[in-house]
Parts: C-alpha cells; sequence; structure tokens
C-alpha cells in the first residue's frame, strides 16, 4: 500500500526546530511520508496540502492562536475532509480553540506514541479506540 | 532516576558511565595534580577570585520582553524593582531576527505573532522608548541582538540612545551577543546572512568594542542554545570553544587588535543549566579549565586577566514541563543550584509557566525570587567552589574536559565550527541526541514528574500561559510610517547607501551603523541591504 502522506508546517516566524523535527521522525518511522516546509504562511500551507496531495496536515504551533487557526480556516475551506492535527507551545485556553475546529492538539510532554496513534486515526489507517 | 538493579550502568548526558561512589583513584593523573590548586590560581576550573561570591555576588539577569517599547520598558522596571541587578532587552522575533519591519509580507501574514516575543524596535525611536529611566549609565545591559544579523543594529540602537542621553560610550557597561549557535543551530530562521558574513559581523563588533567601548562584552556565545537543542554537556563545551576559536582566528588574522583585548572580549560566554546537578556544576569549571588552557596552548596567551571566563547560565527552558507548572519552581531553583555550584557570575532563571508562553509578571517575580533565596538564605555563597575535591565531581570535570576536547578536536576535522553549521552535521548531532533523550522518556527508562508519573488532573494550580498585550502590530506599523515621514529622509537614505558600500567592502561595519541609525534608517531598511549584499545563508536542515 502506497504510505500516507503528511504535510508538517511551523505557522510562526520562530524557528525553533526539536519538536518537529523529533515528530517527524516518529511518523516516518512508522511509515508515513512526511512533507516539511518549515515555516510557512497560510497561503502556502493550503498550496502545499493541495499540491502534495497529502492525507494529514500537522501544523506547528509556537505563536499567536489567532495565526494558527487563520491557517486551520484556510485548509478546511479548501479542503473540507483534510484532516489536521497540531503540536507544540500551546496554552490551554488556545488548544480548547484548537479542538472546536476538530483538531487534535499535542501540547509539551505529549508522547510520540500518541501522536502516531492519532496520524494512524486520522488518515484512516486505524479506527478510533 | 533509580536504575531497576543497583548494578545496572548509570550513565551520564555525556555519555560518561557513573560510578556509584569515587574514590582518589578515579581522579585521572592528569588532573590530580590540579586538584590542590586554590581559587583564584591556573587553570581556574575553582573560580577566579579566591573569596567567590563572598566578594561578588552573581548577577540576577533575567531574559524580558513582549509588546511594544513600553510593555518591554515596564516590565523590565518591574524586575529592577523586585531585585534584577542587570537587565535584558528582548525583540521581537519576527522582526528583530529576520530584520524585517511590520509591513514586510512575511510579518504582515501573522501580525498577531508580532510582540508575543519582544518588543518590536524598528528604529532607534523605539529604542528610546524600551530604555527610558533605566539606568544605562550604572546597570549592566544586554542590548538584545542575539540573533547575528540582528546584532549590529541592536548594538548601535542602544548605544545611539546612550550617546543622545549624554553618555560616554566608554563607560557603558553591558553586553551584546550574537550567537551562531541561536541563529544557524538552535533556532534557525527564515531568512539569514551567511555564515561567513556573520563572522565579519562579528569580527566587526569585536574590533569596534574595543577601540570605543572597553567595558563591553562585543559578542556572547551561548552554549545555552546549542545544549537546548539538543547537545550533550561535552558537546555544548566542544562546540562552543571551537566557535571561540572561530572569532579568534578571525581577529588574529586581521591583526588590528591585539589578540589578548580580543580573547577577553570573547571570554563572556553562556551556558545552559540543565536538570543533572553535578554534571553540570562540573561544565562550569570544566568551562573556566578549558578557556585558560586553550589560551595558553593555542594561542600562547598568558595573561591571568584573558583567563578569566565569565559565565551567565540560564536554566534550561526545555526541562520545563506543561503539565503541573508549579513543579517547575523546584525545578528552576535546583538548576540554579547547579550553576551556583559552578560558580558562575549571572544566571537566569527560566519562568514556570515557559512551557506555556513568555513569562507572566509573576513567573517572572519568582524567577528573582529564587534567586534571592539562594543567596541570602542557603549558604550556598559561603564557601568558593564547594564541590572542589570531591572524588566524584573532580572525577567528572577531567572526563567532561577530555570529551569535550575530543568533540572540539572532531569539529576541527570537519573544517571548523562554522563548516559544521554549514553542513548540517551539528544539527544532526543535537537531533541524534534529542532523539534518544525522547525515547528514554516514551520507553519509561526516564521519568518526567507529572508528565510520565505522578499524574495529578485535579492540580489546583493550573495557569493557562500569559498573552501580553494586543497592540503591537498596530502601534509599531504607525511609528513606522511616522519615522518615515518625520525623519530628515535624505541624511536616512545616504546612510544607507554608506552601509551598502561597507557591506561590499571590507571596512568595520559600525560606524556606518551608528550613522545609520542616528539617521533614522529603520530595521527593515538595513535587512533589505544585507539582503541585497550578502544574499542568503542555505539552511541545511528542513524544519
Amino acid at each position: 500500500m502506497k504510505p500516507k502522506r503528511i504535510l508538517m508546517a511551523k505557522t510562526g516566524l520562530d524557528g525553533h526546530w526539536r519538536g518537529p523535527t523529533i515528530v517527524a521522525r516518529a511518523l516516518r518511522d512508522a511509515g508515513f511520508e512526511v512533507i516539511m516546509i518549515g515555516m510557512a504562511t497560510t497561503a502556502e500551507i493550503v498550496a502545499a496540502a493541495i499540491d502534495e496531495d497529502v492525507d494529514l496536515v500537522g501544523l506547528n504551533i509556537g505563536g499567536h492562536i489567532d495565526v494558527a487557526l487563520r491557517a486551520v480556516d484556510a485548509v478546511q475551506s479548501a479542503a473540507p475532509d483534510m484532516p489536521i492535527f497540531a503540536g507544540g507551545t500551546i496554552p490551554p485556553h488556545a488548544c480548547k480553540q484548537l479542538e472546536a475546529k476538530g483538531l487534535e492538539v499535542f501540547p509539551p510532554g505529549s508522547m510520540l506514541t500518541d501522536i502516531v496513534d492519532s496520524a494512524n486515526r486520522l488518515t484512516g489507517l486505524s479506527t478510533a479506540p | 532516576m533509580r536504575p531497576k538493579d543497583p548494578q545496572d550502568t548509570v550513565q551520564a548526558c555525556s555519555d560518561i558511565p557513573l560510578k556509584s561512589y569515587y574514590t582518589a583513584e578515579d581522579i585521572p593523573a592528569s588532573h590530580a595534580e590540579r586538584v590542590n590548586v586554590a581559587p583564584g590560581e591556573a587553570p581556574y576550573h575553582r573560580g577566579f577570585h579566591p573569596s567567590g561570591y563572598r566578594s561578588k555576588p552573581w548577577r540576577i539577569f533575567q531574559l524580558s520582553g513582549f509588546g511594544k517599547p513600553e510593555d518591554e520598558n515596564e516590565r523590565i522596571k518591574f524586575l529592577l524593582k523586585n531585585g534584577e541587578t542587570g537587565f535584558i532587552m528582548e525583540h521581537d522575533r519576527n522582526t528583530a531576527d529576520h530584520c524585517y519591519n511590520v509591513d514586510h509580507p512575511e510579518v504582515l501574514a501573522r501580525r498577531e505573532d508580532v510582540g508575543l516575543t519582544g518588543a518590536v524596535m524598528q528604529s532607534v525611536r523605539d529604542t528610546a522608548i524600551c530604555l527610558d529611566g533605566l539606568p544605562m549609565d550604572t546597570s549592566f545591559g544586554h542590548a538584545g541582538g542575539a540573533v547575528v544579523q540582528h546584532a549590529p543594529f541592536a548594538l548601535a540602537a542602544y548605544w545611539a540612545v546612550a550617546k543622545k542621553r549624554g553618555y560616554d560610550l566608554s563607560t557603558l557597561a553591558g553586553t551584546g551577543q550574537s550567537d551562531f549557535n541561536l541563529t544557524y543551530l538552535g533556532c534557525v530562521t527564515k531568512q539569514q546572512i551567511p555564515t561567513d558574513a556573520g563572522l565579519r559581523f562579528n569580527g566587526d563588533i569585536i574590533e569596534f568594542c574595543t577601540e570605543h567601548l572597553p567595558r563591553w562584552v562585543p559578542v556572547s556565545i551561548a552554549g545555552y542554545n546549542g545544549a537546548d537543542t539538543g547537545l550533550t554537556p561535552d558537546q555544548e563545551l566542544g562546540s562552543l570553544f571551537a566557535n571561540a576559536v572561530e572569532y579568534l582566528d578571525e581577529i588574529q588574522l586581521r591583526g588590528r587588535i591585539p589578540l589578548e583585548v580580543a580573547a577577553r572580549a570573547c571570554g563572556g560566554v553562556s551556558f545552559r543549566a540543565s536538570i543533572k546537578i553535578f554534571e553540570e556544576a562540573c561544565k562550569m569549571r570544566a568551562a573556566r579549565l578549558m578557556w585558560s588552557d586553550l589560551l595558553k596552548e593555542r594561542y600562547d596567551i598568558k595573561d591571568e586577566r584573558v583567563a578569566n571566563l565569565r559565565i551567565h547560565c540560564v536554566t534550561a527552558g526545555s526541562k520545563m514541563a506543561y503539565q503541573q507548572p508549579m513543579n517547575n519552581l523546584v525545578r528552576g531553583a535546583l538548576m540554579a543550584v547547579s550553576a551556583v555550584l559552578g560558580g558562575v557570575q549571572s544566571l537566569g532563571v527560566s519562568g514556570y509557566d515557559e512551557a506555556l508562553s513568555i513569562p507572566s509578571e509573576h513567573a517572572h517575580q519568582m524567577s528573582v525570587r529564587i534567586q534571592q533565596i539562594l543567596m541570602e538564605e542557603t549558604g550556598l555563597t559561603d564557601v568558593t567552589d564547594p564541590l572542589g575535591g570531591s572524588y566524584y565531581v573532580e572525577t567528572l570535570t577531567a572526563q567532561l574536559v577530555e570529551k569535550s576536547w575530543a568533540f572540539f578536536e572532531e569539529i576541527q576535522t570537519r573544517g571548523g565550527y562554522l563548516a559544521c553549521l554549514d553542513s548540517g552535521w551539528l544539527h544532526a548531532k543535537a537531533e541524534e541526541n534529542q532523539h534518544k533523550e525522547f525515547m528514554q522518556t516514551e520507553s519509561g527508562a526516564a521519568n518526567i514528574v507529572g508528565v510520565t508519573m505522578a499524574h495529578d488532573d485535579s492540580s489546583p494550580f493550573e495557569i493557562d500561559g500569559f498573552i501580553g498585550t494586543d497592540d503591537a502590530f498596530d502601534v509599531a506599523l504607525e511609528r513606522l510610517k511616522e519615522v518615515k515621514r518625520t525623519r530628515h529622509e535624505k541624511g536616512a537614505m545616504r546612510a544607507l547607501k554608506d552601509l551598502e558600500r561597507v557591506c561590499r567592502g571590507s571596512d568595520n561595519i559600525m560606524p556606518v551603523m551608528m550613522d545609520c541609525l542616528e539617521a533614522e534608517a529603520t530595521l527593515g531598511e538595513v535587512g533589505d541591504v544585507y539582503r541585497e549584499v550578502f544574499g542568503d545563508w542555505r539552511t541545511p536542515i528542513q524544519c
């Protein structure tokens, strides 16, 4: 079976790469194809999600939640069925805002196994527990 | 964490096996003769002053800033009122690190992010607001400019404000940063001048300070930014000195200022103080010893005032947990203990809300209080190098020195520190270590309290992250228009032309950067000159 493809992008202009790189490695180890585009604007994220024909979008969020919410809205509007998950330095109130839009959210301290489980679920490789 | 079996191997972070106890026999012969020196004697692992903290307490020095320049000013005043003994100006990452004005498309696309991590300072007017009423003449100030391409602008802005206030630059004490680890390893930017241009900038800053600001630390290498990206303590040390020799070799090649002066200038560094208390304390001791040996052996510098490595420490941000954040007060205190046991000169304790946001006022206050408690109540300051002579500590110090030099040499065989940034070799090292560390937590081989054990879903101490002000972008945009409308336009354009000419040649960039700031040229305009002349660094990692 063709591996599922995941787009990973950072919504902010803050280049801390430790988190997304570790997550990308775990996802690749689990058999996913990961396309990392780094720091990207909303328009770039939407374009990459479509052009790369991905099955899942992962957002690394380190800045203001409104910037991330705008990216989420744009992806959901361009590709209504596209699942999205997010991770990063996201305070509780912002996690709730993302969850309200249907995202699975992984703040600091999340386990990589949980993130991989989520990717499997969101790309239809496994069903919800 | 306790091993399953007491006989199991326990490793230090630097991959050094630890015994369950140590005796005099364990201290390597090469180090044994050095154990008996007193603090104040070469090679200075025991500290540079016999009276240590009795004569000079460490500087309480917290990263601070957000929002508009006046928001940052208010927070700095709050910290000073609470007992901070120097001040640090944080700049907004979006604009400062990239040398963009707020009207740059990359910033416009993320306008809500502006001001989240530091104040927006696009012209000398903004810097003046941030510094309003701050004791520039008596206090040790960090002007910002942590990222290499931003440093000349941030320093010149600070100095231009000082000049306008009537201060003699030669009397100012403070520090720049211009850190390669941050810029090219730990927190890579979307756009940045290449490393060779960065080396030239740092050489220029060192030379300029030598001539005009002898009490200023021109550049400050931050081992912290390597360590919190994943480098182990030995790698943090090895890469820091590999970085230092790039600066010193450059200065030697130029031959314009005495090497001793440059070496003294490069001797203000920072390290991460992490959670393994003894290994971190040993790291600070090892650092002083290595600097002293390096200067003597590589550059034949024996002047002991030059060998005085001054260390600032910041406690490890990545060790602060998101879950049960009050636990971080304990972590911050213990990491600070490791730094103090290591005899550092300056300290910042990360906020208990570090994993959620920049520090709230309360988190900032607690970071200061932790330091005050250590300084005033605990007796940690009574005796210099209190760990000196411990079989374990002396052995681990010597082992760290040996491993760190091996890493230093490995970097040299790969073309030096800059080459290892350009090729991504250091990034790969850091990533490998991060992965290992994560896997230890995932597998249950290492625990984090409140995260992998001792869960408590009903913690009464929930916090929700600090949010600064919401008008930083709008105000910055207005002020940008204002400065462009009311400055002497021809003067600003002339200064920028001069800057371009100097950038294309080999003269020192700093005099013309002072002209640019005094002529009210803006950050983005300066950045445009860099982008035109130097182009962009080819980032070796995808992130």
